[in-house]
């Protein structure tokens, strides 16, 4: 697991992980600018829920609660102990900022994910070979539930028949469908999203996935026969509760469930943009096939990356001290 | 993987050519262009064409179900409109062309060397107009700018020069037009190119070597169609419009409309598919494109395009969409483009059409691990070299379409 660490690195590609994953939502004003349109409460009698918004957890990084980590990717420290280990190269360079932040996690009930024994042995393999397993290193489609709690914006707009989500990360969308849609011929990443009102709660089943997505960058993951109930609930007007119930016989040995707050991005100036991060993840992928590579040492489609960090004078620490 | 992105490609292919067989029967003129009394039978309030809350209702998938070429044939000179008999000997031509390969010269590499054939081709029936654009009103690209003449020269200069030593050049195909044939390959395939890549080049030592549709970053704005074609879902909320476009090779993108009457992005804050700011003026939504990325490329221009769209909802099925392209660095006017879309059925178009071209995208390290394997061969005294090779030139789709 250590060598595996060592050896498939991409600073970059984690860095920017890393940033997304701490960057916190901050309100900015700007003046002289058109106020917002006016949002109505209900869309057709409904509950609103048209806007841009965002978790604020670290439930990408692990559903399930955890102590923070010293690094993403780590490697044995000086002791043997699994609590003492230290940072592992790809996120060395970064310090604090390769660290991984705490949870309670947001998996209900005991808290527990109820995997079959065999699939348990997965979702471990899954974590220890996260850099070279996990989708979302690779820019992939994120899949459902996942995009919905990626540390990235998404936005609702809620028409009467349809409300279409769009999400900034890889620019991928979903339609949900509250009309009757039959299912389509082929599975898909994002899968098949039928909705309707439950009084005001919006439900929303899922299904038709295929078994490439995961739940998070620890490894947790489903197949194909992953089945989704979504409910969407308006606690007030700037959060929703967002509840899924997960069910997948192949993976899981009963159904269980996540719930968290979704948070509007209240800025008056805010919009999605752009990340479309497969441009940003071809050195990550392809980079060893370059005529001269920019990365000085592959070892066949696995980059070896030595960390060099020079320091400028007047930036090492002591200096900050006065010290020589 | 590799099998979706061919399954999805082909259920594009299919989608379309349903589509195209449902069209024989008539082609409904926009209101703008029509004669007043079609003009008069599609009123533009009928409460069916609004949103429960009063706003012009675009939603739905939309589509452009017929072919029209972007730029009009000289031969049609001043003529806008096709006559209808002009319409049916096209279609009749053109239907004799559908499903066959284009080829070219007999026996060379190139003949062989399409990614694409027809199986991947939506060939629709012949549109009303003679040209998508229609202003000028001769129906073609304005001229460019001298700035603009001395970049494209300097692009084309360098393609040349990577094709020079291959057998496109040797035979004189029209893939080497403008360059001459010389054994030696050119000193210039170590160079960078005069500015960002976009396009395709006889060359892969990066990634960047590649056109963007290569490496799954396919420019999104304006969006014509195509070979393959393309579809648009509109779904709209109360001051609130969400677009998700559906092109070829699963590149498909989204975009969010801001509506609130502010302004555009920083200049610093650049995007593949720009910044789009809408408002209503009347039934017609008027959305303002800019802050595009140097790495977009439309017809040469990049970060300097600017694209005012108009759509207006016509009728139950019909959605007129124009656009008025502009970049002072690039063409010496503005230009319009008008296109008329049909709503689909969300029946037979259900299945999300996911944007999954990185997913599958084996071609992109494909092309570069087979230079590399060649350049060893070449190396090791096996094969030629790889630089006399053209891997760029692809004579995609149908025969030679006498309506482009």
């Amino acid at each position: 697991m250590r060598g595996r660490f060592l050896r498939s690195t991409i600073t970059v590609a984690i860095a920017a992980a890393v940033v997304s994953a701490v960057l916190s939502v901050s309100i900015t004003r700007t003046s002289g600018q058109a106020p917002a349109a006016v949002r109505p409460a209900r869309v057709a009698g409904k509950p609103n829920l048209s806007g841009i918004w965002q978790a604020n957890n670290e439930a990408n990084w692990d559903l399930q609660a955890h102590a923070a980590l010293p690094g993403a990717v780590t490697q044995p420290g000086i002791y043997p102990y699994d609590y003492a280990r230290v940072p592992a190269a790809p996120v060395l360079a970064l310090g604090a900022a390769g660290a991984v932040p705490g949870s309670l996690g947001v998996v209900q009930g005991d808290g527990q994910i109820p995997y079959t024994a065999e699939a348990f042995m997965i979702k471990k393999e899954n974590s220890e070979h996260w850099i070279d397993r996990d989708p979302e290193l690779k820019c992939y489609l994120p899949g459902i539930p996942r995009a919905m709690y990626m540390p990235y914006p998404f936005q609702i707009t809620q028409g009467t028949d349809k409300i279409h989500m769009a999400y900034e990360f890889s620019n991928t969308a979903r339609t949900i469908h509250l009309d009757k849609v039959a299912g389509p011929p082929d599975d898909a990443w994002m899968g098949h999203s039928v909705g309707h009102w439950d009084g005001d709660t919006l439900a929303v089943d899922v299904t038709n996935f295929n078994d490439r997505s995961w739940f998070d960058r620890a490894g947790n993951f489903h197949s194909d026969a992953l089945h989704l109930v979504e409910r969407f609930t308006l606690m007030s007007p700037d959060i929703i509760r967002y509840e899924v119930t997960i069910e997948d016989p192949k993976v899981f040995t009963r159904p269980w469930r996540i719930a968290m707050p979704l948070y509007r991005r209240v800025e008056p100036n805010m919009q999605l943009l752009e990340f479309r991060c497969n441009e940003f993840v071809e050195e990550f992928m392809y980079g060893g096939l370059r005529k001269q590579q920019l990365v000085k040492h592959w070892e066949g489609e696995t980059m070896a990356v030595d960390i060099t960090r020079k320091v400028p004078t007047g930036d090492r620490f002591y200096d900050w001290y006065g010290g020589k | 993987m590799r099998d979706w992105f061919l399954r999805s490609m082909i259920t594009v292919a299919i989608a379309a050519a349903a589509v195209s067989a449902i069209l024989s029967v008539s082609i409904t003129r926009t209101s703008a262009q029509a004669p007043a009394s079609v003009k008069a039978a599609a009123p533009t309030s009928a409460p069916a064409l609004k949103t429960p809350w009063g706003e012009p209702d675009l939603q739905g998938i939309w589509t452009d179900e017929s072919d029209t070429p972007l730029q009009r044939s000289p031969k049609y000179a001043n003529q806008e409109f096709f006559t209808e008999a002009q319409r049916a000997e096209l279609d009749k031509e053109r239907a004799a062309l559908l499903g066959r390969d284009r080829r070219v010269e007999r026996g060379t590499e190139l003949d062989v060397a399409g990614a694409y054939n027809a199986q991947f081709m939506s060939v629709k029936h012949t549109g009303a107009r003679t040209s998508l654009i229609v202003d000028p009103p001769n129906g073609r690209i304005p001229p460019l700018t001298p700035e603009a003449q001395k970049i494209a020269a300097a692009e084309r200069e360098f393609r040349l020069a990577l094709l020079q030593a291959t057998e496109t050049c040797k035979n004189k195909s029209v893939a080497c037009n403008g360059g001459k044939y010389d054994p030696t390959p050119s000193p210039r395939r170590a160079e960078l190119p005069p500015r960002y890549n976009t396009a395709r080049m006889n060359r892969r030592d990066n990634p960047e070597d590649g056109a963007l549709p290569d490496r799954c970053l396919t420019g999104g704005l304006p969006e014509f169609g195509g070979a393959t074609g393309s579809f648009r879902r509109i779904v709209q909320t109360p001051g609130g419009i969400a677009m998700f476009y559906d092109v070829g090779q699963g590149q498909g993108w989204q975009r969010n409309i801001v509506m609130n009457g502010s302004p555009h992005l920083p200049a610093s804050v650049r995007q593949w598919y720009g910044d789009s700011r809408g408002h209503w003026e009347g039934n017609t939504l008027v959305i303002d494109v800019t802050n595009f990325s140097p790495k977009t490329d439309y017809q040469g221009s990049r970060q300097n395009l600017h694209l005012v769209e108009r759509w207006t909802r016509t009728g139950p099925n019909t959605l007129e969409y124009a656009v008025t392209i502009e970049d002072p660095t690039m063409w010496t006017r503005p230009w319009t483009v008008k296109q008329e879309f049909t709503k689909q059925s969300e029946q037979e178009n259900r299945i999300y059409y996911e944007p999954r071209c990185i997913e599958g995208n084996y071609a992109s390290p494909g092309l570069m691990r087979g230079q590399r394997m060649a350049e060893a061969a070449f190396a090791r005294g096996q094969g030629p070299d790889p630089a006399v090779s053209d891997n760029a030139t692809d004579f995609v789709g149908v025969e030679d379409d006498p309506l482009q």
